[in-house]
Formats: structure tokens, sequence, C-alpha cells
């Protein structure tokens, strides 16, 4: 079977690092990821179904994998070799299309009584990803045992599945997986009680974030202002709901002009209640800081690694700095509402079809153009693209499996 | 010999390329045959002794008493003077100011006066640096009122230093700076480069407050002064001499002194840059050759740096003293002496290369909006009767447009040019939108007042500026600019004048009639 | 190789004539005192000898003595032709500063009138006071006609003239009355004088001093004053005297307080009170002490 797949191999991580920071995405042609042809994965159990991938999409944190720029903080979350993949949408032997939800927590892993915190469904935060009858492995797409989306098969564990209606294309179905992540990102911000929200970063989850933040309606009577670099991500952020779009450098002052803010040496005095830091580098991270008022609340929603950023100002100006990964269930239960458990991934097929999140899929790849795919993503902004993905459809060998 | 007057040249087969300044450097044009080309007279001649010639004004002013007889111990005299923005360049050592501030110090000495105050009156332009202040007022004057805090930047966002005055009767307010009303004498100490400036401008303008100016300093005004250089169709000089009268009636004794500067804009050896072409020697042009290379090879720092430490040599063609209104009256005779140039009839296409300096980027950079402002505020408006170019015809200029803003004097610009020109450059919708908000933003009221900032609300004054032309022309191309910066400003951009004539043919037919405006130094065409 | 015992004697022209004996040979010119002829030292080579030596040497030990600040040459803006330069005199450093600090113009064609019985007193130094400062000998003696002639030759050769009216330094840091050269000078000619103040060399290098103490100086032009019509040199000299005072005002208040003073009639005289020596140096500390630096730390 064909797969891409990552292995163990110090001599390639180190070749990936070096030219990935030379180009972003050639770490693909020298790094850990090649083109095998593997045995399908075992069925690790009878609750385990076959999923046959029809797209499988490209993410910001598998390109840090392709470069080698992971952060080692996954090392002990993961079992090589993998294949990486955990945006899919696939079909069932049966010709059910479903989406996985990849997390794999104490319910896959086949632990009971599951812990604490999958038992009030937040998958995302599973105390077991490194137990149970599986191999170490956070997610799909991380795990020895399971296979990923990059491939002809995966196996999928039965609460994992989600099936997909078929009013939905194929496209707006690989988009449910990371339309989830900003979901529970918007809804990870305690309150929105200021003028402005900032969105950093217009990439797939900068742009799924001001969906999400309009379909929750929690940005209600705010300003957003989101950053973006290049023409096609500024039209796509003012149709999914940015009052301004600005460039990134520019953003200091798009926040101070709507906060009417005054100006300490390069920062505001004042600024945004809620940013939301869609890109997680070093350099977001420190403008978030630079734009984010007193007491206001940080979402770090783009996978940041290993940064060096001066956490003076999270001290000074008590702001708070919240993570937001995955999904599981949100409560929306703002404004004295009746609580209101939804999951995240039932949420996020209405967001999809709502906003019209499959127009974000821009260019689709056969496994073999796997190097032609990966550049592409990496230099997907600049290109017009917003989401990368591989068009698993076509693949000859599906249908001799 | 007599300085000659200006005249219109009409290029032919034997006509040299013509010399066009492009901001912080200079090139030569070839310009289509049949192009009319407007040249500004040559530098009038200059006072012999203008300290003397001071002193005389003072002493015999034009329907006033004498300065001494409205001078007495006791009382409270305060002096305004006009800011960095005049003259264009600086004009070197003595400064016209200077020499006049001085005199009538004299006097006041003279007369025992110790209440004395001295205001630069900025209205919403950066306040001036110590060393911008020393050269407009000299050092004496400097050292002497400065240091004891009597010599300061006008402040229109003081509440406490400003006075209302009252409304004109169309409903205008008038405030104006406390000290400056409540003066026994106040003594306006002005440099009248350009028609525009001076009479009641002078006060109403220089030290009034925001809730002033915005009576004409809007769209609806500059759209209906066609243009604000001739005063007898300015709805901007109207208003300013209601306001001025009304201060007049409000009992502030305004003693007036205004200057003319003859047009020598270029030291020597630059001075090739106001000869005409045919008239370069073999020195000129080695110099052009030698400077125009040199200053490619410059980085853009090191060029503005060169070219704003240029101090002209213009000087002192005129000095009256007295009552506001006749003592304006006789300065702009004086003016339209040197610029006036008379021009038969409209073209279909105006050009102009722009130089680096405006009133609002002394020392600073020449940011695209008042690119923009040069062109279409300032140079376009350089006339009496009709504009050079028809309506609906259009404007070629000249000028690199960098995106580039200076940081300390023009923040409120980047924000305008970031988020509102973005949107929209239509100055109604600009003005109805947006003017508010920039005009009572604390952070640049703070950086007006205690730093070197711009008001701000003053990039929307620029684009105001820009309204009559705006409406006037059907098409403006920046040639040599920043294409980013250029589209920004909602015009088009060329890189080469022959790209811009093609261009220009789509919207004003084939053949065009083209006029070039010669300038600096500047000239008024009076169109026939 | 064998060298000559002595030079051979190249012989006339190439050495001074003998003189033939009974013939009466007229008198060298004077190679010192108010006779020297100092033309030479206006001429080609030595000028631009001179030009060199104020702007190099004469310019550095200048600035490293007493770091000067110069204002009011602004007032000379209009002015063309030779000048009168009257200033106070403190200090043998006053030439130099002054060499150095009168605007171009006028700089590299000024002539400095020099008492004859200390800058020419012998050839060396009549030679080394025309070359360096382009000095001309005049008698403090005595009224001279021949000195007033040759001044008035100089400005009409379009030299202008550095005079000190005081006719020598301060003996104790006030100023002493003008005579009235430059005013005579003035008058005679028409030519303008220019007032100007020199503040500070006396604490730099006053009379008597052996070693100079680097400090702070400041040189004021004041506007030109041209002789009124018919108005007599006692007068002028007593407006150029008031000029300079003036400008010793303006120097230590400011431009402001000095015209009201003036105005007023109370610009503080140069030349001190009429007292007993003691109480004139009493007075004197007064007007030194306002420059007087705070205390430094003490070393700890």
């Amino acid at each position: 079977m064909k797969a891409l797949q990552v292995q163990r191999s110090m001599a390639r991580f180190a070749a990936a690092r070096v030219a990935g920071a030379l180009v972003p995405g050639r770490g693909a042609a020298v790094g850990p990821l090649s083109l095998v042809d593997i045995d399908p994965p075992a069925r690790p159990g009878p609750d385990w179904q076959r999923v046959r991938p029809r797209l499988a999409g490209i993410c910001g944190s598998d390109l840090a994998t392709v470069d080698a720029v992971s952060s080692r903080w996954f090392e002990p979350l993961v079992s090589f070799p993998f294949v990486p993949g955990h945006e899919i949408v696939g079909e069932l032997d049966d010709g059910t299309r479903v989406v996985v939800e990849p997390v794999l927590a104490c319910a896959a892993r086949g632990i009971h009584p599951p812990c604490p915190a999958c038992q009030v469904g937040e998958t995302q935060s599973c105390e077991h990803l490194t137990h149970g009858h599986l191999r170490p492995g956070l997610q799909t797409g991380y795990c020895a045992d399971t296979g990923g989306g990059w491939s002809i098969a995966l196996n999928a564990h039965e609460s994992q599945l989600h099936r997909v209606p078929d009013e939905l294309t194929d496209e707006q179905a690989v988009m449910v997986e990371p339309a989830a992540c900003a979901l529970h990102a918007a809804n990870a911000v305690s309150t929105f009680d200021g003028d402005v929200v900032v969105v950093l970063g217009a990439g797939t989850i900068g742009l799924a974030v001001l969906a999400a933040l309009g379909k929750l309606g929690l940005a209600r009577g705010s300003t957003i202002i989101a950053t973006a670099k290049h023409p096609e991500q500024r039209r796509l952020a003012t149709e999914l709901g940015a009052d301004q779009v600005v460039k990134p450098g520019e953003v200091l002052r798009a926040v101070r002009r709507a906060t009417g803010s005054m100006v300490v040496g390069d920062r505001l005095a004042s600024g945004a209640a809620v940013v939301l830091d869609c890109v997680g580098s070093a350099e977001s991270l420190a403008q978030a800081l630079a734009i984010t008022r007193p007491q206001g609340e940080i979402v770090l929603v783009g996978m940041a690694g290993e940064t060096t950023v001066d956490l003076t100002p999270l001290w000074q100006r008590e702001i708070r700095l919240t993570g937001a990964y995955a999904y599981g269930t949100e409560r929306l239960d703002r404004d004295g509402t009746p609580v209101d458990e939804r999951r995240t991934f039932d949420l996020a097929f209405e967001l999809v079809a709502e906003a019209g999140l499959g127009r974000l899929v821009g260019a689709t790849y056969a496994l073999d153009r796997y190097r032609d795919a990966l550049a592409h993503a990496a230099d997907a902004g600049r290109r017009g693209t917003v989401k990368v993905a591989f068009d698993l459809r076509a693949e000859r060998e599906r249908d001799r499996l | 010999m007599s300085p000659r007057p200006g005249f219109v040249l009409e290029v032919d087969r034997s006509t040299p390329p013509l010399l066009l300044m492009h901001g912080e450097g200079f090139h030569l044009q070839r310009m289509p045959i049949g192009t009319r080309v407007v040249y500004p007279g040559e530098p009038l001649a200059t006072l012999r002794d203008p300290d003397t010639a001071i002193r005389h004004a003072l002493l015999n002013p034009v329907n006033a008493d004498p300065l001494p007889a409205q001078l007495f111990a006791g009382m409270k005299l305060t002096i305004a003077f006009d800011d960095v923005s005049l003259p264009l360049p600086a004009m070197r050592s003595p400064d016209a100011r200077q020499r006049v501030i001085e005199a009538v110090l004299d006097l006041a000495a003279e007369a025992g006066v110790d209440d004395v105050e001295i205001i630069a009156a900025l209205a919403l332009h950066r306040r001036m640096t110590e060393s911008e202040l020393r050269h407009a007022v000299g050092d004496r004057v400097y050292d002497a009122f400065a240091p004891r805090g009597l010599l300061y930047n006008h402040d229109a966002e003081d509440p406490e230093a400003m006075a209302l005055l009252g409304e004109t009767d169309q409903g205008e307010e008038v405030e104006i700076s406390r000290r400056a009303a409540e003066s026994d004498l106040l003594v306006y100490v002005n440099i009248n480069l350009v028609t525009m400036d001076g009479g009641h401008k002078s006060v109403a303008t220089g030290l009034a407050s925001y809730r002033s100016l915005r009576h004409h300093h809007n769209v609806a005004t500059m759209q209906r002064s066609r243009s604000f250089m001739d005063q007898h169709r300015s709805e901007l000089h109207s208003a300013n001499w209601r306001m001025g009268r009304l201060i007049r009636d409000a009992g502030v004794k305004v003693f007036q002194i205004e200057t003319t500067l003859n047009n020598d804009t270029f030291p020597a050896p630059f001075d090739f840059l106001q000869k005409r072409e045919w008239e370069w020697r073999a020195r000129d042009r080695a110099l052009f050759v030698a400077s125009s290379k040199g200053l490619d090879r410059l980085p853009n720092r090191a060029r503005r740096k060169l070219f704003h430490s240029i101090e002209a040599p213009h000087d002192l063609t005129g000095v009256i003293a007295g009552e506001v209104e006749s003592v304006h009256a006789l300065t702009t005779a004086k003016v339209l002496e040197q610029q006036a140039v008379t021009v038969e009839g409209q073209s279909d296409v105006l050009t102009m290369g722009l130089p680096y300096i405006s009133p609002y980027n002394v020392n600073s950079i020449m940011n695209p909006i008042l690119v923009a402002c040069l062109g279409l505020g300032y140079l376009f408006n350089m006339y009496r009767g009709k504009p050079l170019v028809r309506e609906g015809g259009v404007l070629i200029m000249g000028h690199p447009t960098p995106w580039e803003f200076h940081p300390v004097h023009h923040p409120s610009y980047i924000d305008f040019f970031e988020q509102v020109l973005a949107d929209t450059t239509d100055p109604l919708e600009i003005e109805k939108r947006w003017e508010q908000q920039y005009a009572e933003d604390e952070w640049y009221r703070h950086l007006y007042r205690t730093s070197h900032a711009y008001h701000g609300v003053h990039p929307f004054y620029m684009w105001y500026w820009c309204a009559h032309a705006l409406q006037h022309l059907g098409g403006v191309i920046v040639v040599g600019g920043d294409p980013a910066a250029v589209r920004r400003l909602g015009f088009k951009p060329a890189s080469t004048f022959d790209d811009a004539f093609e261009m220009a043919t789509d919207v004003v037919g084939p053949h065009p009639s083209i006029t070039h405006l010669h300038a600096p130094p500047l000239l008024m065409a009076e169109v026939q | 190789m064998k060298l000559p015992r002595r030079l051979p004697d190249p012989g006339f022209p190439l050495r001074a004539p003998t003189a033939p004996v009974g013939v009466e040979v007229p008198a060298a010119p004077a190679h010192k005192g108010h006779d020297y002829d100092t033309s030479w030292a206006r001429r080609g080579p030595a000028r631009w000898t001179r030009a060199a030596l104020v702007e190099g040497p004469m310019r550095a030990v200048v600035r490293g003595l007493s770091a000067p600040t110069r204002a009011g040459a602004d007032r000379l803006a209009e002015l063309r032709g030779p000048v009168i330069f009257a200033a106070n005199h403190h200090s043998h450093l006053d030439t130099p500063l002054l060499l150095t600090s009168i605007p171009a113009r006028w700089r590299h064609r000024v002539v400095v009138a020099a008492a004859a019985d200390y800058f020419f007193a012998t050839r060396a130094a009549s030679v080394a006071s025309a070359l360096a400062i382009n000095a001309f000998p005049i008698d403090r003696g005595r009224v001279s006609r021949e000195s007033a002639d040759r001044a008035a030759e100089l400005l009409a050769d379009r030299w202008s003239l550095l005079i000190f009216p005081e006719g020598g330094r301060s003996p104790d840091g006030w100023g002493q009355g003008h005579r009235g050269g430059a005013a005579y000078l003035s008058i005679r000619t028409g030519v303008p004088v220019v007032p100007v103040h020199l503040d500070g060399t006396s604490r730099i290098f006053a009379r008597g001093d052996r070693v100079p103490k680097p400090g702070t100086t400041r040189v004021t032009f004041g506007a030109p004053l041209q002789p009124a019509e018919g108005e007599d040199a006692r007068r002028l000299a007593a407006r150029i005297e008031e000029a300079v005072a003036v400008l010793a005002d303006e120097a230590t208040s400011d431009w402001w307080a000095a015209r009201r003073r003036a105005h007023r009639g109370t610009t503080p005289s140069l030349t001190g009170p009429d007292t007993a020596s003691w109480r004139r140096a009493w007075a004197l500390e007064d007007r030194r002490g306002r420059r007087r630096r705070p205390p430094a730390w003490p070393p700890l």
C-alpha cells in the first residue's frame, strides 16, 4: 500500500531542518518523510473500521514535522514510523463517507474507565495518550498503529467516526477538522467584553477562526481586526467577517485607532481585549503582547513550538495567555443562557456548511507529487491558496484493497 | 538689466529637454512638440537695506498709527509669526521674521514695554524645534525669550490657552489664542510666499483651534474656492475675512506686518535649477551631469538631508505694515508682480515635476499624501481665472512618491493612508466618516501638544486641499512613483512621461494639447 | 671626496655689494618701530601663508583654549566693502580670537592696528607681527598724522581694519575709556565701524598671566555704525563705546534685557566704578561669578 511515512532517522531530521530553514517545505525532499510501500495497518481491535481516505489535508503541524522543526515536546507523544495526515475525509468499506476525529483518547485506546477529561467529553485533554493497547500517539497521523491520512488506508475507532451528510462535498468535509479547531479556539476565550478582537494570521486556522467567531456570535458588538499578508487572504478574511483587514506590520496602528489608545514605546498603553494568535511564531506572540490591553486575553491557536518571547508584559499587565488545542465538547453558556453542550465536530459540520469553508481548499495533489504538494502548502499564502490537500480518490490501488 | 518676466514657450524641434524636479533629484525630459511651457519670471530686485525699510514700514504704516504710538509702558504685547512652513525652502539667515521681530522689539524696548510674548502661529502644524525657532527669530530673540517661556509654539489643544470670541453671521465659531486675544496689541509678522498667505488668514487661521478651523478647512469650502490662491474667488479667503473682521470687532488690535520675497530659490552653484535650459553654460551643464549622477548613487536618507539643508537665497522685496486688509492688498500686488504669468486658454493635459519640499515636510519626508497635496492642492491651484487644464483633463506629475512617512512628524498620516485611503479617496465621504475620530483622538492630541507631530486632522486637510482638483480632473498620473502608493492615492502609476502621455489619451482623446508648469520657482498662471 | 674647507664666496650680485669709499650710502628702510614697512605682508606669498596660519594652527589653538561662541554675524549680512572692527581689549588672545571669528567676507583682508612700541619693538617681532596677524604699527604715545594717513590708505585700498580703541589690554579686567582713532578714521573715510565685544578672554590669559587657563569665550558682533552727518570724532567714539557696552550686556544677560536697559540708559558700564581698586575687583567678581561652574562631586 502506498503511503507517506515519517521514519525515525536523526540524519534525515537534521537534513530536513537545514533544508526547511532555507526553503519552507523543502524538508520533504531530504527529510524523514518518504513515499513507501507498506502493508495496510492491522486492525487494533473489534471496534475499529478501515477508512480509505478521499481527501487528506496538509496542516501547519504536518509541515513542521516534514521540516523537522516540531517541538521535542511531541517526542514521547508519537510512535515511529507513522503516516501523517489527520484532516481526513474518507469512506468505510460499506461506502459511507466519514470524517475522522483524530484524537486518540481513552475510548480508542480501550481504557476503561476513561480518564476524568474523557468522562466529560474533553478528549483533547485525555491523560492516556500514551497508554492502552495502542502505541503512543496524540492523534491519528502520529501513531504507528493506526496509519494516517496520507495513505491509501488507515484504521479508525468507532468513536472517531463522523458520518458526512450527503449534501457536503469532500472539499467541505476535509475542512471539518480545522473548523473544529477554530471553534474550540474561539470558544476558549473567556469573555468578549472589549471593543476590539484581533485575529493574527489569515491561513486556514485564522480564516476558520473568523468564521467561528461569526457562527458562535461571540464578538458581536466588537470590531474584528484581522491581519493578512496576501490579497487573496485579505479578500477571504473580509468575506468571513473581519471588519478590518490589515497587513501584519499595520496591526498595532489599526488596533490603536480602533481603541483610541495611547502608545508607550513600541506598544499600546491600552489595546485589544482579545487576541487570537493563529500564527504561533515568536513574532506573532510578541505582537499579540504589544496590542493586548491590561487584563486582556491572548489565545494561542497556532502551534508555537520553541520560541523566545519576553513575558514581562504577561506579568506586568496581567494578561491571560491561553492555549487552544484540538476539540472536544463546547459549552455555549454565555450571557446566562442555559448550558448547551455540543460536540465540537458537530458544530464544525454546521460551520463548514454555513460559512462555505470548502472554498478554502485551493489545490489538491496525488500522493506521488507529495514534494510539490508540500512545497505548495508551505508557500500557500503567496500563491493565493489557503488549504492544500492530497486527493486519493483517483488512486487505483484503493479499489484493490 | 531688469529681471525678465515669466512667459510661455512653445516647444519646437530646437527646444532642449526641460529640467523637471523629481523629489530629491531632477532630470531632463524632452517634451512633445507643441507643448506650452510656463516659465516663471526672474527674481525681482531685493531691498538694498532691509533693516531701514522695516523701520520705515513700522514708522509709516498703512491706515494705522505708527507702531511707536501704539506702544506704551505697562502694556501687554504679543508678537506672532509664521511657522516653519514658510518660506520654501527656508531662507538664509537672517530670516525676514528675525529682522522684523528685532525691529519691533527694539521699539518696544524704547517704549518701556515689559510684558512681551512671542508665539509661533502654527495652528495645527507640528511644533517647531529649537533650531527651527532659532532660525526663524534669530539667536538673540530666542535666547532672550525662550528660556523664560516667553517664546513658544501655539497650542490649539490647550483649552486654557484658547479664547472663544464669538460666531460669524454664518455661524462659524472663532477661537484664537487667549494671550493674543487679551493683549493690548497683537503684532503679526508674516512671510507672504503665495497669494493665499497673509491677511486675516494670519491670525484667524494661524492662532486658531480645530473648533474654528473646521468651518473653512473642509471639502465644501475647498470645492467652492477656485482657486484658493485667488482672493476674489476663494471661499477659504471669504471665511477667513469674516473671522478676521469678527476678531477685529471683538476688540483685538492687530498690527500686521507682511513681507514679500523674490523667487530666487536655489543657491549657487545649483542656480542652474532655475535658469532657462537654453541659457545653461558649460559650467551649468557639467554641474547638472555631476549632481544628477551623484544624487542617483546616494541613499535616500543622504539625498533628503542634502536637499533639506538648502537655504534659498531669496530675499525681501517688500515689507508693509499697518491695518490688515490694506496691508494685504498691497502685499498681494507685490507677490503677483513676482509670480504672475499670463497664459492663453486651457489645455487637455497639465504636466509638472514635483520638488522635494512642500509646506508640510520641511526637514521631513514627503509622504504620498503630501505628494498629492503639493500637486493637486498647491501647484494645480496656482491659477487665477481658469485652471491650466480643462475640466475632465489629465494631470501628470513626476515624483518618486515613496511609501514612507516620518513617524514623528506625520503619525496620523500613516493611519490615514492605511485606513482611510485604503477604503475610499472621495473627500466628502472621508470627511463624513473619519474626520471627527481623527481630530479627537487623544493620542494624536498628545503628540501634537508634546512632540513634533502634525495634528490628527491634518492629513484630512491635505486631502481636502485636493478636492477642487479631484473634482475638476479626469485623471491623475504619477510618473516614477511607487505603484502601490500611487494606486492607494487613487492615481495611475506610469514609468515614463511618454507612457503617461499615452495613458492620458484614453481620457482626453488623441493628440492632446499639453501645458507644462515649469516650477519651482513658483508662479501664478493668469489663464485668460 | 675632498670637502672644500670653506664655502666659496659667490660674489656680487649674489651677495651684498660693498660701497666705495667716500660715497654716502642712504639709510636702509627701518626694520622696526612705527616706520616699519609692512606692505610685503599684504602681498602674494605672505597673504597665503597667513591665511593658512589663521585657518590652521591659529584656529586650532583658539578653539582649544577658548571654545568661542560667535554671535551677531547676521547683523553684517548687508555690509559690503571695508569696515573698521572696534573691540574691547583684555588679552593677547583677543587678536587671534577675532581673526578667526570675523566673517569670511573680511577675514583675510583685515589689518590689525598694533602698538609700534610693543609689536614692532625688534626686527624679529616686526616680521612676526606683520606676517602672522597682518599688523601695522601705530604710535599710541602721541597722535600721529602718519599712522592715520597709513590707515586711511589701507581702507581706501579695501583693507579692513581691526582696532582696539582702548589703546591697550585692560590692567584689571575692567575696560578702559575709548580713544578717538577708530571714530576719526570712520569720519575721515566714511567706512562703517562694527562694534565687537569679546567676553571671557581675560579669564583665560589676562595681562600679566604666564600660562593660559582654558575657558570659554563669546564674540558678539554689533550692528554697523555709520558716522552721522556732521558728527565729530568724540561723539562717534562715545557711540562706539556705548555700543560695545550694550553688546557686553547682551553677552552676559540677553538681547531683550540689554535693549531695554540701553533704552533706559542703564547699560552697565564697561569701565567699572570709579572707586578704590579693591572695590573695582570686588565688583568685577559680580560680573564673573555668573559663569562659575557648580561644584563637582567629591571623589569617594
